[in-house]
């Protein structure tokens, strides 16, 4: 506030000539030090405006989170309640016949689903970069999926898709494939989930896309007159200038992989069938806690996700500053 | 980037969120209460499990209760068996169970047990329900359900596809004998998708009277631990490895897919199940245009056929109900009001009152049922006390573990153990 008065006398002071400049400098300078962010009252007003997100955090993130933490070290019944435990809940797991097959089958949907669902979405972002016309409803249809793949309506379809004498079971049988409809075959019925995965690669595909348009065309120019190929443009100039955004999506898919839920317990049940082969981890955690009532134990499954997901993230940072091309860091 | 911790967090925390969640709903309550007159009327919920006929029926009876009790209005809500409990359990953790809803033998110490299930003695009527009835309602000593009508096991057949195998089962049959009976229909369909009976090995109620049949239960008497040994269960659970193999059976890459019962998708002739099932068989089988029987089921001991009349299902009211009353009058009605009872048939089975049989519409597939069960009278047993509130868990476990058999990913060996730790577990974790 201070500042305006002497910018609206600058025009008079103007004819001064330098004289006049170096204490406007100063006023200016320390209209910024005196800057909203600083000043106790605005400060308390920002905390206030963050009161209802604050609020909202230790209720529904933090409490929640340390209750449950809690919990993982007892023998909590959701109706009866229990006592502490120690560590029981943790070390009982080793003896859980069906903690090993929840790990197994989420360990290879995430090996399966995530680079397959990375390649693809890669791929169609190249084409889908491409300057052509009507290029926006392309980009809009590919995205589409995504917007509805984590619904009961498509985990339902998927199940007439993939059952016996399914349009799967029909087309692969004109090619001499007999094990039926993947619904109802343990061996290869992760794959309907993993397919769904894949169909779904909306999101890691508008990042692609705008991480491609960020390419200097330059790079690619040079490349022309060096006489490079498609291929060579590629591994070379794209792949490394992508790479930040790769290790972006190679994080935010295999997190998001390993806590997979709504169609996998839609399309395989509490019972994870058939044979428990779509047995994910989290429907194992829903389970156990709402329908055996055994939350603390399922609190401890919980936590265990927790680190196990913590540990993958940190290898992945590790890996990444190797392998992660950052442009602006050699400037 | 920093999203994903936060996202992570937030899913992992489903268990002790949905708890939260759960205790917050509870305190949901609204003005002074309703007034209980047409402007402002009572609200009750009311459940079941079962199909669309069920439901029409049924509503059919709720809009007479209304229309003869003036301020009470009944929202009714049903689902599929297995639907029904994933979300009866889920509501129970939140204390949300409805006003009256539909209450299985198999979960009664489940929801009674823990205190979800308001004490009906003096307010729902009891002088009228035929004797030994009511007995399977009762936990610790108190009444929490009372039978809507009850049933008994025993061996649903296609008589026309047995009669033309020229298959016949004497009372008294064994087991072996049910097997050959199936392998001969099965060899005289000689048709693709079309077996004379499936696997039962999946069903922990089976296992149960093939124990009971050697004098032995399922579970010890005060509900602890599981009362037969792991030899015992892989006796069992390879007793139709032959038949599968033979292809006399479905296999279970069939059977997993089906949505409904192979005899109503015409591609089974025989099952081991619920007398009170026929009438629902029946419609679709007369479709397929075939004639159901009703046996006795197979058994070890033709002394001990080890049956037992069981509620086919009961009548609850929630412990956290605001209208104990009310629901009592709407449980009342549906049980003794012959009106309602004309309507309800026997779409729940015959009737567990004097008046509900004397006002009850007797069909032939009914008579069927009524017939089967005054043939076995005098082999029904005293009922084993009402499972351990882990049955459900239990149940599903057995058949799961089974499924892992089935499927080759176990041997039976090794799924007796599986099973043996997950309920030694579970049942530890209700005492």
């Amino acid at each position: 506030m201070s500042a305006s008065p002497s910018t609206a006398a600058e025009p008079e002071s103007g004819t001064a000539g330098e004289p006049g400049a170096p204490p406007d400098r100063g006023a200016r300078g320390a209209a910024k030090r005196r800057s909203p962010g600083i000043r106790g009252g605005e400060r308390l007003a920002g905390y206030t405006f963050m009161i209802p997100w604050l609020i909202g955090t230790a209720v529904l993130t933090v409490g929640p989170m340390a209750w449950s933490l809690y919990l993982s070290f007892t023998d909590y019944h959701l109706i009866r309640g229990g006592d502490w435990i120690g560590f029981a809940n943790y070390t009982a797991m080793f003896d859980d016949p069906m903690f090993a097959r929840a790990v197994r089958v989420t360990i290879i949907y995430v090996v399966l689903a995530v680079p397959v669902k990375l390649v693809a979405s890669l791929a169609v972002a190249m084409l889908l970069s491409q300057k052509r016309r009507g290029m926006g409803f392309y980009r809009a249809a590919f995205y589409m999926p995504s917007l509805i793949a984590m619904s009961v309506g498509i985990a339902l379809i998927w199940k007439a898709l993939f059952s016996n004498d399914g349009v799967q079971d029909s087309i692969m049988s004109s090619f001499g494939w007999d094990g039926g409809g993947f619904l109802g075959n343990p061996s290869v019925s992760i794959l309907m989930l993993v397919i769904l995965a894949v169909w779904s690669f909306g999101a890691p595909m508008v990042i692609f896309l705008a991480g491609l348009m960020q390419v200097p065309q330059e790079l690619y120019e040079a490349a022309d007159v060096d006489g490079a190929g498609k291929w060579k443009k590629f591994v070379h100039i794209t792949l490394p200038m992508l790479s930040p955004v790769i290790f972006f999506n190679v994080l935010m898919e295999t997190v998001g992989a390993f806590q997979v839920f709504g169609p996998a317990y839609i399309i395989g049940g509490e019972a994870g069938s058939p044979a428990w082969s779509t047995l994910f981890y989290t429907v194992r955690i829903y389970t156990l806690a709402f329908t055996d009532f055994r939350m603390g134990y399922a609190s401890a499954y919980a936590w265990l996700l927790v680190v196990a997901v913590g540990i993958v993230t940190l290898i992945m940072f590790r890996a990444a500053k190797q392998l992660v091309f950052y442009a602006a860091e050699d400037k | 980037m920093n999203r994903y911790p936060y996202r992570a967090r937030r899913r992992t925390l489903l268990g002790g969120a949905g708890a939260a969640a759960a205790l917050g709903m509870t305190a949901a309550c609204g003005d002074d209460g309703p007034a209980g007159t047409a402007d402002d009327p009572i609200e009750l919920s009311f459940e079941w499990w079962g199909n669309d006929d069920r439901a029409e029926i049924t509503r059919q009876a709720v809009d007479l209760f209304e229309e003869k009790n003036e301020g009470i209005t009944v929202t009714t809500n049903f689902a599929d068996f297995p639907d029904y409990w994933q979300t009866m359990t889920t509501r129970m953790a939140g204390q949300d169970l409805p006003d009256v809803f539909q209450m299985d033998y198999s979960r009664l110490l489940q929801f009674g047990g823990n205190g979800m299930l308001l004490p009906l003695d003096g307010l729902v009527d009891t002088s009228d329900f035929i004797e030994g009835f009511l007995d399977t309602g009762y936990v610790n000593g108190e009444l929490v359900a009372v039978p809507v009508a009850g049933n008994t096991l025993g061996l649903v057949y296609r008589a026309d596809w047995f009669e033309a195998a020229g298959v016949t089962l004497e009372p008294g049959y064994t087991w072996a004998d049910y097997q050959k009976a199936m392998r001969e229909v099965t060899e005289n369909l000689a048709e693709d998708g079309k077996w004379g009976g499936g696997d039962f090995a999946g069903q922990y109620h089976f296992m149960e009277l093939w124990l009971r049949q050697a004098g032995g239960s399922f579970y010890t008497e005060d509900g602890t631990a599981l009362n037969f040994d792991k030899a015992q269960l892989v006796e069992w659970w390879s007793m139709n490895q032959d038949l599968a193999a033979d292809g006399v059976v479905p296999d279970i890459g069939t059977t997993s897919q089906w949505e409904e019962g192979g005899l109503v998708l015409d591609a089974l002739g025989s099952e081991i199940g619920w007398d009170n099932f026929m009438p629902w068989f029946a419609p679709a089988v007369a479709e397929n245009g075939g004639t159901l029987a009703l046996a006795a089921p197979p058994s070890q001991d033709p002394n001990n056929i080890g049956l037992y009349l069981k509620p086919s299902m009961q009548f609850v009211v929630g412990a956290n109900t605001e209208h104990p009353d009310e629901s009592a009058k709407l449980i009342d009605f549906l049980l003794t009001d012959p009106e309602a009872i004309a309507i309800l048939g026997t779409n729940r089975g015959v009737p567990a009152t004097n008046v509900g049989r004397d006002n009850v519409e007797v069909d032939e597939v009914s008579q069927q049922v009524l017939d089967y069960e005054a043939s076995v009278e005098q082999y029904l047993a005293s009922p084993p006390p009402p499972p351990p509130a882990a049955t459900g868990s239990i149940e599903q476990k057995f058949a799961e573990v089974y499924e892992q058999v089935l499927f080759e990913e176990l041997s039976a060996e090794d799924g007796a153990d599986t099973f043996f730790t997950e309920a030694e577990t579970l049942l530890a974790s209700e005492q």
